[in-house]
C-alpha cells in the first residue's frame, strides 16, 4: 500500500510541477518556486518509493507479486539488487528513478540560464509524468500485491505448516502434464488467510527466484547504465522542444551539447556492457546478435550520434550571425532520439515482438499496450508537430553556401550515414510487427558499405577546414596517414591474409581514420588538451571497427568431443579434458580443460567452462570460458557431458502404451493393463515419498501371472522398478504413467536378450572458436567513451553564453 | 542548388533500393500453420511447441538435434536442427525454428526457445483443464 501511495503522490506532484512550469512560461509570477518545489517533492517520493521497493526485495516480502516473481531468499545481496530491474515493473521504476534524478541536475542547470528552466522543465516533467503513470497502480505497478490477480504458486513456495489447514483443499490444483501441484493465490485465498489470522508473508515463504542468466555481475551494472543512457535522451528532446516553443534557435545547441554528449557516452557504454555480457557470460559466442532488444537500444544511440555531428555545424556556422545550418535536422534528430527510446520500449515491452526475441517480455495486457502507444504517439506528435508549426520560419533562416571540400558537408554526410544505419536497424527490428522477420545478414550486408563510408569520413573530415579547404592542403596534411594506411593495407593482406575486398576496404578506412585522428591528437596533446575529446572518441571508434572486422569476419569455430585424458588438436590449440569439479555449493560444475599452444608443447593454461541444471527453469545452462589475448580470444562453450554412466544396462525391448483394461500382444505374450495403482494423494501433494503404477496380467504359453509395474518417488528421485518373469522370459518396465488419465507406458523385452553395455567414457563436447582482435572492440569502446566525457567537459564550459 | 538535390536524391534512391532489395531477399515469414510450412519451399520461421511425449534425440556423430513440434491444431512435424540442444529447451513454452521443410522433415538452422518470465498462464490453463 505504502509504495502505491508514494507513486501516486509523486505522479500528482509531477503533473502539478508541469502545470506550474507551464504557467511560469506563460508569464505567471510566483509560480516558478512552486514548480521547483513540486519537482523536488516528486523526485523525493520517487527516491523513497525506490528505496522502499529495494527494502521489500531485501527483506523478502513475498506478499508483493514483483518480489515473489523475481527473487528468492537464497539470493546474495548483489543479485537481490538485480531483482530491482529484472522485471518489467522494476525496470520502469529504474528508468523513472534515473530520469527523476537527472531532472534535479537539469533543473539547476537550466535555472541558471535565463528563461530556459520553465520551457525545458515542462517537457521534462511531461516525460516523468508518463513514466510515473506507467508504474502507477493502474498499470505496471511494482507494488501490486500477489493476490490482486489470480496466480498459481508452486507448493514448495508455501509454508508446509499450512498444508493440512482445512481451507487449503479449495485452493490446491494439480497440473496433470507435469504432475506438479499449485496453490492458487487469489483474493479469495487472501480473505481466507485474513480470516484465519495468517499473514501472506507467513504463508508464502519462498520466492520464484531470479533467472540464472541474470545472476551475474553484468546484470548488476548493465541495466542501470543503459537506463541512464535512455533517460539522458529526454534532455536533448526537452531542449529542442524549448527552442521550438520560443522560436529561438541560437542557444539551444550550445546548452544541449554537454547533455547529448554525456548521454551518448553513457548509452554507448551501456550497450557495449550488454554485448560483453552476451559474449563472456551468456555464451552467445559474440557481442552482437542483432537481437531486437539490442537493436532497440542501438537506434536511439545512432540517432544521437547523428545529431551530434550536425549540431557541431550549426554551432560553428552561428558565428557569422543567424541561427546556423542544419537547424531542422538537429531539432528533428534530438526529438527522434527520445521518441525512438520510447518506440523501442514499445517494441520490447508490448509483446509485439513475441516470437522474435530471446528476451522480449511477455504480453503485458491490452491497457499497457495502449498506454505505450499513447506514450510514443504523444511525444512523436508533439515533436514533429512543433517542427511543422515552425517550418516556415525555419525555412526562411536557411543559409545558402555550399562547398564540396568543407568540413560542414563531411559532417552532414556523417549524420546522413549514421541516420541510414539507424533506419536499417529500425526497419529490421520493426518487421515482426508485420509478421515478418529479417535474417541477420540484412543488417550485416547493409552495414559493411556504411561502415566503410563512416571510416573514410572519420579520417577525411578532420583534414578538411571549415567553409573551404584546398586540395593541396588536404594532401599535405594527410601525407603521414596515407603512407601509414598503405603500410597497414600491405600488412593485413600479406600477413593477415585478408583477401575479401569489402573487408580490406573496411579495415583500410578504419585504419586511415585511426592514423588521421592519432596524428592530430598527438599534436593537440602538447597544446590545449580539452580539445582532445573528439579525436579520442574517433580513435576509439576506428579501433572498434578494426576489432569488428577481425572478430566477425575472421572468427573460426569448431565442435569437438573431448574424451577425458585424450588431447585433441583444434584451431591451433591442444585441448585436454581433465575432469570436472562442483562449485558454488554443488549447484554448478566446472569442466577443466587444459589448453596448450600448438601441438602441445609449452605451458598449459586451464579454462573452466561451466554447466549446471538450473532449478529456476529446470534447464541445462552453459557458461563459456575464454582465454583472452590481445591478438585473439580462444572461446570455449560447453555443449554436453557424458559421465560414462551410459555404460549402465539399458532395457531392451519394445515400447508399449496402454490405457486401463487395454490388451496387447507382444513377444508372444498377452499383456492386459488391469488396474491403476493409485498414489497416496495427500502425500503426493506435500511432496513426500509415494508410489504408483499399473497392475498387469501376463499370459504366455497358457500360463497367467499378475504383476505390478511401479514408479517410486523417493528423496533421491524417481525410479522405475522392472519386473522379470523367468517362466515367460519377459522383462516389463514402466517408463511413464499419468495419474489423471492413467495412461501407462512400458518397455517389454525378452529376458534372455543380451543387455547392451556401452563402453564407459567421460566425454565433454565443446564448441571452440577463435576471435581475432576482439580485444580491440572493448578497447575501442572504452577509449570512445572516454572521448565522449572529455568532450562533455569542454562543451559544458562552452554552454555559458 | 539543383545539383545538390539531384545528387542527394540519387544516393537516397540507391540506398533505399538496396535496403528494400536486401529486405525482401533476407525476409522470412512467421508461420504457425504447419500445413503451410510443409507446402512451402522457402525459408520460414515456424512457431509451435515441442511434443514432449515424443522426447528428443541428440545425434552425436552427425551433430544434429531432432524433436517433434506441433502447431495450434496439433499437427506434428519432425524438426532436425544442425547443432546441439539449446539452453532452456525443456522449459520452453513455445519454440520458433528457422529453416526449410524438405523430404518430410523440417531442417532448422536456428532455434529460439521462448521462456517467458511468467508461467502463470500455462499453469492456469493446466489447472483449469
Amino acid at each position: 500500500m505504502a509504495g502505491s501511495i508514494l507513486i501516486t503522490l509523486a505522479l500528482a506532484f509531477s503533473i502539478f510541477s508541469m502545470v506550474m512550469y507551464f504557467f511560469t512560461y506563460r508569464g505567471a509570477k510566483n509560480t516558478l518556486n512552486i514548480a521547483r518545489m513540486s519537482y523536488h517533492a516528486m523526485a523525493m517520493f520517487v527516491i523513497i518509493a525506490s528505496a522502499f521497493l529495494m527494502y521489500l526485495i531485501i527483506t523478502h516480502q513475498y506478499q508483493y507479486e514483483y518480489v515473489y516473481s523475481y527473487s528468492n531468499d537464497d539470493l546474495p545481496f548483489g543479485f537481490l539488487l538485480s531483482t530491482f530491474w529484472a522485471g518489467q515493473q522494476g525496470s520502469f521504476m529504474l528508468w523513472l528513478l534515473v530520469t527523476a534524478l537527472i531532472g534535479v541536475f537539469l533543473q539547476s542547470y537550466t535555472g541558471k540560464r535565463d528563461d530556459l528552466e520553465p520551457r525545458v522543465m515542462m517537457f521534462f516533467t511531461l516525460s516523468t509524468t508518463f513514466l510515473l503513470a506507467m508504474v502507477s497502480p493502474l498499470l505496471k505497478n511494482p507494488f501490486a500485491y500477489i493476490w490482486a490477480e489470480p496466480m498459481f504458486l508452486e507448493t514448495v513456495k508455501i509454508n508446509p505448516a499450512y498444508f493440512n489447514a482445512p481451507f487449503m483443499q479449495n485452493f490446491m490444483f494439480n497440473d496433470p502434464n507435469s504432475g506438479q501441484n499449485f496453490v492458487k493465490m487469489s483474493k479469495d485465498l487472501y480473505a481466507t488467510l485474513q480470516g484465519a489470522g495468517i499473514s501472506v508473508n507467513q504463508f508464502i515463504i519462498h520466492g520464484k527466484g531470479l533467472n540464472p542468466l541474470l545472476q551475474n555481475f553484468w546484470m548488476q551494472i548493465h541495466p542501470p547504465i543503459l537506463f541512464t543512457g535512455f533517460a539522458m535522451t529526454t534532455v536533448p528532446f526537452s531542449f529542442a522542444m524549448a527552442a521550438l516553443l520560443k522560436n529561438d534557435y541560437k542557444d539551444w545547441v550550445r546548452q544541449s551539447f554537454p547533455w547529448i554528449l554525456a548521454g551518448s557516452g553513457i548509452l554507448g557504454l551501456g550497450i557495449m556492457l550488454g554485448g560483453y555480457w552476451a559474449y563472456g557470460v551468456l555464451g552467445w559466442g559474440g557481442y552482437w546478435a542483432w537481437d531486437p532488444v539490442e537493436n532497440a537500444s542501438l537506434v536511439p544511440w545512432l540517432i544521437s550520434l547523428a545529431a551530434i555531428h550536425t549540431m557541431i555545424v550549426q554551432r560553428k556556422t552561428q558565428a557569422k550571425g543567424g541561427i546556423g545550418k542544419f537547424v531542422k535536422t538537429n531539432l528533428l534528430l534530438s526529438i527522434l532520439a527520445y521518441v525512438m527510446v520510447l518506440y523501442s520500449t514499445f517494441l520490447t515491452r508490448s509483446g509485439v515482438l513475441g516470437d522474435a526475441s530471446v528476451h522480449s517480455f511477455v504480453d503485458p495486457g491490452a491497457i499497457v499496450y495502449l498506454f505505450l502507444i499513447i506514450f510514443v504517439g504523444t511525444f512523436l506528435l508533439l515533436g514533429v508537430g512543433m517542427i511543422i508549426y515552425r517550418w516556415r520560419y525555419l525555412e526562411s533562416q536557411i543559409v545558402e553556401e555550399e562547398n564540396l571540400l568543407a568540413r560542414e558537408l563531411a559532417l552532414f554526410t556523417a549524420t546522413v550515414t549514421l541516420g541510414a544505419s539507424a533506419l536499417i536497424v529500425a526497419v529490421g527490428t520493426s518487421a515482426p510487427i508485420f509478421k515478418q522477420a529479417v535474417e541477420t545478414r540484412f543488417y550485416n550486408e547493409m552495414h559493411v558499405p556504411l561502415a566503410i563510408i563512416i571510416g573514410l569520413l572519420n579520417g577525411f573530415s578532420f583534414l578538411l577546414k571549415w567553409r573551404h579547404s584546398s586540395g593541396e592542403d588536404i594532401l599535405k596534411k594527410s601525407k603521414f596517414s596515407l603512407i601509414a594506411t598503405g603500410v597497414f593495407a600491405l600488412l593485413i593482406i600479406l600477413f593477415g591474409k585478408v583477401y575479401d575486398i569489402m573487408m580490406i576496404l573496411l579495415s583500410v578506412s578504419a585504419a586511415f581514420a585511426f592514423f588521421v585522428n592519432s596524428e592530430i591528437a598527438y599534436k593537440i596533446f602538447t597544446g590545449n588538451k580539452k580539445m582532445l575529446g573528439a579525436y579520442i572518441a574517433h580513435i576509439g571508434f576506428s579501433l572498434f571497427l578494426l576489432g569488428v572486422v577481425g572478430s566477425a569476419a575472421y572468427s573460426k569455430q569448431f565442435e569437438v568431443d573431448l574424451t577425458k585424458g585424450k588431447p585433441v588438436k583444434v584451431l591451433g590449440h591442444t585441448l585436454e579434458f581433465t575432469g570436472y569439479n562442483p562449485i558454488e555449493n554443488n549447484t554448478k560444475y566446472e569442466f577443466n580443460v587444459s589448453v596448450k599452444d600448438g601441438d602441445g608443447g609449452g605451458e598449459a593454461r586451464v579454462i573452466k567452462p561451466v554447466m549446471f541444471i538450473s532449478a529456476f527453469n529446470n534447464s541445462l545452462m552453459r557458461e563459456p570460458d575464454i582465454l583472452e589475448g590481445f591478438t585473439k580470444d580462444f572461446y570455449v562453450t560447453p555443449l554436453s557431458y557424458e559421465d560414462g554412466s551410459n555404460a549402465e544396462n539399458k532395457p531392451q525391448g519394445n515400447a508399449v502404451t496402454l490405457m486401463p483394461n487395454e490388451k496387447t500382444s507382444i513377444e508372444g505374450a498377452q499383456l492386459t493393463y488391469t488396474d491403476f495403482i493409485k498414489p497416496d494423494m495427500s502425500v503426493m501433494m506435500g511432496g513426500g515419498n509415494f508410489q504408483m503404477g499399473a497392475k498387469l496380467t501376463v499370459t504366455k504359453n497358457g500360463k497367467t501371472e499378475t504383476i505390478e509395474a511401479l514408479m517410486k518417488k523417493e528423496e533421491q528421485g524417481v525410479t522405475f522398478v522392472p519386473v522379470e518373469l523367468k517362466d515367460a522370459d519377459l522383462r516389463v518396465e514402466l517408463t511413464k504413467i499419468d495419474p489423471t488419465t492413467k495412461k501407462a507406458e512400458f518397455i517389454v523385452g525378452k529376458l534372455s536378450m543380451p543387455v547392451i553395455t556401452t563402453k564407459p567414457s567421460e566425454v565433454l563436447a565443446v564448441n571452440a572458436s577463435t576471435k581475432p582482435f576482439i580485444s580491440l572492440v572493448w578497447i575501442g569502446v572504452a577509449i570512445a567513451v572516454i572521448g565522449f566525457f572529455v568532450s562533455t567537459l569542454r562543451r559544458l564550459k562552452e554552454s555559458w553564453a | 542548388m539543383k545539383n545538390k538535390y539531384i545528387f542527394g536524391g540519387v544516393i537516397a534512391v540507391v540506398f533505399l533500393g538496396m535496403m528494400i532489395f536486401l529486405f525482401t531477399k533476407s525476409n522470412i515469414q512467421y508461420e504457425s500453420d504447419f500445413v503451410k510450412v510443409m507446402s512451402s519451399d522457402r525459408t520460414i520461421k515456424a512457431t509451435g511447441s515441442w511434443v514432449k511425449e515424443k522426447s528428443y534425440e541428440v545425434n552425436k556423430s552427425e551433430r544434429t538435434f531432432a524433436f517433434f513440434m506441433k502447431d495450434a491444431t496439433g499437427r506434428e512435424m519432425k524438426v532436425i536442427y544442425a547443432g546441439t540442444i539449446p539452453n532452456n529447451f525443456e522449459s520452453a513454452q513455445s519454440i520458433v525454428v528457422t529453416g526449410q521443410y524438405k523430404n518430410g522433415n523440417f531442417h532448422a538452422k536456428d532455434i529460439l526457445t521462448k521462456c517467458p518470465s511468467k508461467y502463470q498462464d500455462k499453469q492456469k490453463a493446466a489447472a483449469n483443464s
